[in-house]
């Protein structure tokens, strides 16, 4: 494919401009979501994210935040570095690249961000659903697209490639803290009841404002 | 295509032998087998067409890629002319009152019950079966004689020999996939040389994981104290495609592919989401039966029938009455009639008693619009141990096995049976995984006094979090029997509530008995034990969250225990027009004939007087085929198949005697 000809040297120039804005987006995309830069290229999503969060946002208060996390990741540092309403973005951006929808913020971000808009989840396009990142996380595939094949679900699924594996060839800081307000890394065998969704109390409730679980419900019954 | 497509205004220019009311499963399997043998059929089909084309049928997917709540009518689009109830239109009440309902609804139904009826339908082409499941478990033998064999309910007219013939025949008509020596052994299939379609669809590793740690235990129902049940992980009969079983027919069955698309759609290929679609179009449905249908067979969408017309002496009814509109999000409608030897409601068992309810039809026995049931299904879920590595959740088709013993033997004496589903589709119905996941994991949203959190995990760690927290996910689908009980009903008022386009509302009264509720509680707690049994970290919670009792919920004691419960809808909406041979406590015979209008019919899951804990449809099918050829044989005697066709009036009388 060739592109056509600049009519002169200044649409050159914005066209590189928002080639380097799109890579410099990604490039610290990855240590936020834990996807490698090749994925999330893969995802053909990358300009619609960074459309969709500068104007949910805000293009100034966008631009503040980035410069924020851009300065935190470049000196390996984790999104603990951020205030309250720049680690809600974070959150927004990284549930946009897994999901593709953008979520329900906490009513005070909403509010600090000054947004014209309603507070609502919503997906940005048809086409973001099925490239959403977390089906991978768990080897799966997007419920209604990129099928795997007959039968494919009666096989075992490979196991879970640990974090730091995962850090390594991202090539992130051994040392980076990928994680906010939590002093101890979180252990796959007890992840706190916090960090999981609880019961959907009716249909309507969007996934980005499901409550927390409680603890788990221990039996007292015998076994079986 | 499809038979002849016409506009409203051409479907009304002419005489038919028989007119039907919805294009959905019972409506074409009517309108197939009343066509193949001559007679002059319209289909008038309530919502949009669209879907049995390619392009139509890619709109309803991306439809649902773009839903925030991917909920079963969230792939077709909303209608404002011929609306659809929604899993969406309730809501919870936060801190209710002691006795007041727990609940709002607003949208199509309009609900003053004690607990919300949960389910929803689909009003477009291929109806409810554009969205559901293709789960085809028979009913049991035990399940058509409750009231008699364990004082609960109501008894079927038939038996479930009289159906075995009409079930093999629907499960060819579905296109099932099933394992007939387990079916054999549930005592649901008695015919020795019965086999299914097409092979088994594969169980899940899910499947294989539950059969594994528990192999065959026997857990006890501590409201049954006295039986034992034997866990064993059964295939579910599905009708989706998988490889044709060479033992059926010769070998000459052929799946049937994708609608819209030539030699597109063969076998299931796991897109995960045969609720609300099915990509590949590997999942049965409606328009299956619609293709290849003959000139005789006309089918007219947007067409909402509004009234049938009967005579007030003779009780035969002439035609129906039936309004159209161009756009969907007007209320401007034109009128219309259609004129028919026999008139066939297949509209949905709650859309039939609204029409024979504003018709004013069979009044005699009181009973329309009464009995209507559902399976209330409750939910459990739980996280298995790390150790034993990721299930695989979210893959295939919503569930492939489950746990039957529950719903046979004399426990249904003292609760309601149950069947467990063992679900493929981890937390998703019961928290919004995995999407939830990600958001509870980031920590996104705020806490309750609406400031950002600060807990949460990125980049690496979230992944990893994520590939454990979602990887691990068990969930139970518990379905419970509903009896019927004339007070749950269907009712309308035309003076308070309408739609858009003029037509009542349906108004539903809800409740659940105690042998119901007896089941729920149950069967929470046989999935607490199973979830032990699995080692699995049991997350299910009923309770009412910062007081927000979530939807469904209620408190049930017994033995002196007291649970936390709640329960959704199943989509089985059955019972409004129940079947009986007596005229003064049924509405239906047992050919589906309105016992007041010889020339009518009224098919679906409405003519059940019980559901047992199969999923309705191919119980529904069944009768509908038995009905077709009922049907048949009335037109033979009272008229000749087109071949020498007569544009005369038939003779009410003549009518009357023939089908008497």
């Amino acid at each position: 494919m060739t592109a056509p000809a600049a009519a002169d040297g200044t649409q050159d120039e914005t066209q590189a401009e928002a080639q380097a804005e799109l890579k410099d987006f990604v490039a610290y995309c990855v240590p936020l979501t834990g996807f490698a830069a090749f994925d999330l290229y893969a995802t053909g999503m990358a300009r619609l994210y960074l459309d969709t969060a500068r104007r949910q946002v805000g293009a100034a208060r966008f631009a503040e935040f980035w410069e924020k996390w851009r300065t935190a990741a470049a000196a390996g540092g984790g999104p603990e570095l951020l205030g309250p309403t720049h680690r809600e973005v974070a959150r927004a951006l990284t549930y946009l690249w897994f999901t593709g929808a953008w979520p329900r913020l906490a009513p005070d971000a909403h509010a600090e961000l000054r947004r014209d808009m309603a507070n609502v989840e919503f997906i940005v396009s048809p086409s973001a659903y099925p490239e959403g990142l977390v089906w991978r996380t768990f080897h799966g595939h997007p419920g209604g697209a990129k099928p795997p094949g007959f039968g494919t679900w009666a096989v075992k699924p490979p196991a879970m490639v640990p974090a730091a594996e995962l850090r390594d060839d991202l090539g992130l800081p051994a040392d980076a803290v990928y994680r906010t307000g939590l002093p101890d890394g979180v252990s796959p065998d007890a992840i706190p009841a916090h960090l999981l969704p609880g019961h959907r109390l009716s249909r309507d409730i969007p996934p980005s404002a499901v409550p927390t679980a409680l603890a788990p419900t221990t039996p007292e019954e015998d076994p079986v | 295509m499809t038979g002849t497509t016409v506009t409203a205004d051409d479907a009304a220019r002419r005489r038919y032998h028989a007119v039907i009311v919805g294009g959905g499963w019972a409506g074409s399997i009517l309108a197939k087998r009343l066509g193949a043998q001559g007679w002059q059929v319209l289909v008038l089909e309530a919502g949009n067409g669209g879907t049995e084309t390619w392009p139509g049928y890619l709109d309803s997917l991306s439809t649902f890629y773009s839903a925030v709540a991917k909920v079963p009518n969230s792939a077709y689009r909303p209608n404002t002319a011929a609306p659809s109830p929604d899993v969406l239109d309730l809501a919870p009440v936060r801190n209710p009152q002691t006795g007041q309902p727990e609940f709002t609804a607003q949208g199509y139904f309009v609900q003053n019950g004690k607990l919300p009826y949960g389910t929803d339908y689909l009003r477009a082409l291929g109806g409810t079966a554009m969205h559901w499941l293709g789960a085809v478990p028979r009913m049991h033998p035990d399940d058509f004689a409750t009231q008699t064999t364990y004082g609960y309910g109501r008894d079927w007219p038939l038996t479930a020999q009289d159906l075995q013939r009409w079930y093999a025949e629907a499960e060819r008509e579905l296109g099932v996939a099933g394992h007939t020596a387990e079916q054999k052994e549930l005592g649901v299939v008695t015919d020795p040389h019965h086999q299914y379609p097409m092979h088994h669809i594969p169980q899940s590793y899910i499947d294989q994981y539950c059969h594994r740690k528990l192999k065959d235990a026997v857990v006890k129902d501590e409201t049954v104290p006295d039986e034992k049940y034997k866990l064993k992980v059964t295939g579910l009969p599905q009708a989706r495609n998988s490889t044709p079983n060479p033992e059926y027919d010769h070998g000459t069955y052929r799946v049937k592919g994708a609608v819209g698309l030539p030699n597109y759609g063969e076998r299931c290929v796991g897109n995960a989401s045969c609720v609300p679609i099915c990509p590949v179009q590997a999942k049965s449905h409606p328009l299956r039966l619609q293709t290849g249908l003959r000139d005789n067979v006309t089918f007219a969408h947007r067409c909402v029938v509004t009234r049938v017309r009967a005579a007030a002496d003779t009780g035969l009814a002439t035609g129906v009455e039936y309004r159209t509109y161009t756009d969907p999000a007007s209320p401007v409608s034109r009128s219309h009639i259609a004129e028919a030897d026999i008139v066939i409601l297949a509209a949905h068992a709650i859309e039939n008693a609204r029409l024979m309810l504003f018709s004013g039809l069979a009044t005699k026995s009181g009973q329309v619009g009464r009995n209507l049931m559902d399976h209330p299904t409750i939910l459990n879920w739980a996280l298995s141990p790390e150790a034993d590595g990721p299930l695989g959740p979210f893959r295939g088709p919503g569930h492939t096995s489950g746990w039957e013993t529950f719903r046979f033997g004399k426990g249904r004496r003292t609760r309601a049976p149950f069947r467990i589903e063992i679900g493929n589709w981890g937390w998703g119905w019961a928290t919004g995984a995995p999407m939830s996941n990600v958001a509870t994991a980031l920590g996104i949203g705020g806490d309750a006094h609406g400031a950002v959190r600060k807990d949460g995990v990125f980049g690496p760690e979230l992944r990893r979090l994520l590939g454990s927290a979602i990887g691990r996910q068990l969930q139970l689908q518990i379905a419970v029997e509903q009896s019927a009980d004339p007070a749950n009903r269907v009712t309308i008022d035309p003076a308070r509530y309408r739609d858009a386009m003029g037509n009542p509302r349906p108004v539903l009264t809800y409740n659940l008995d105690k042998h119901t509720r007896d089941g729920l509680f149950a069967a929470r707690l046989v999935a607490r034990k199973i979830f032990k049994g699995l080692d699995a970290e049991d997350h299910t919670n009923h309770a009412p969250r910062d007081g927000v009792p979530p939807l469904g919920h209620f408190v049930h004691q017994l033995n002196h225990k007291t649970l936390d419960l709640a329960y959704s809808g199943a989509g089985h909406g059955a019972g409004t027009h129940v079947m009986g041979t007596d005229d003064r406590t049924s509405v239906v015979d047992p050919f589906q004939r309105l016992h007041d209008h010889h020339n009518v019919y009224a098919i679906g899951c409405g003519s059940m007087p019980s559901i047992g804990t199969s999923n309705p449809t191919l119980t529904m099918m069944a009768l509908a085929l038995r009905s077709a050829a009922h049907i048949h044989q009335a037109l033979i005697a009272a008229r000749r198949p087109i071949e020498v066709r007569t544009t005369a009036n038939p003779d009410a009388s003549t009518m009357a005697e023939a089908t008497a």
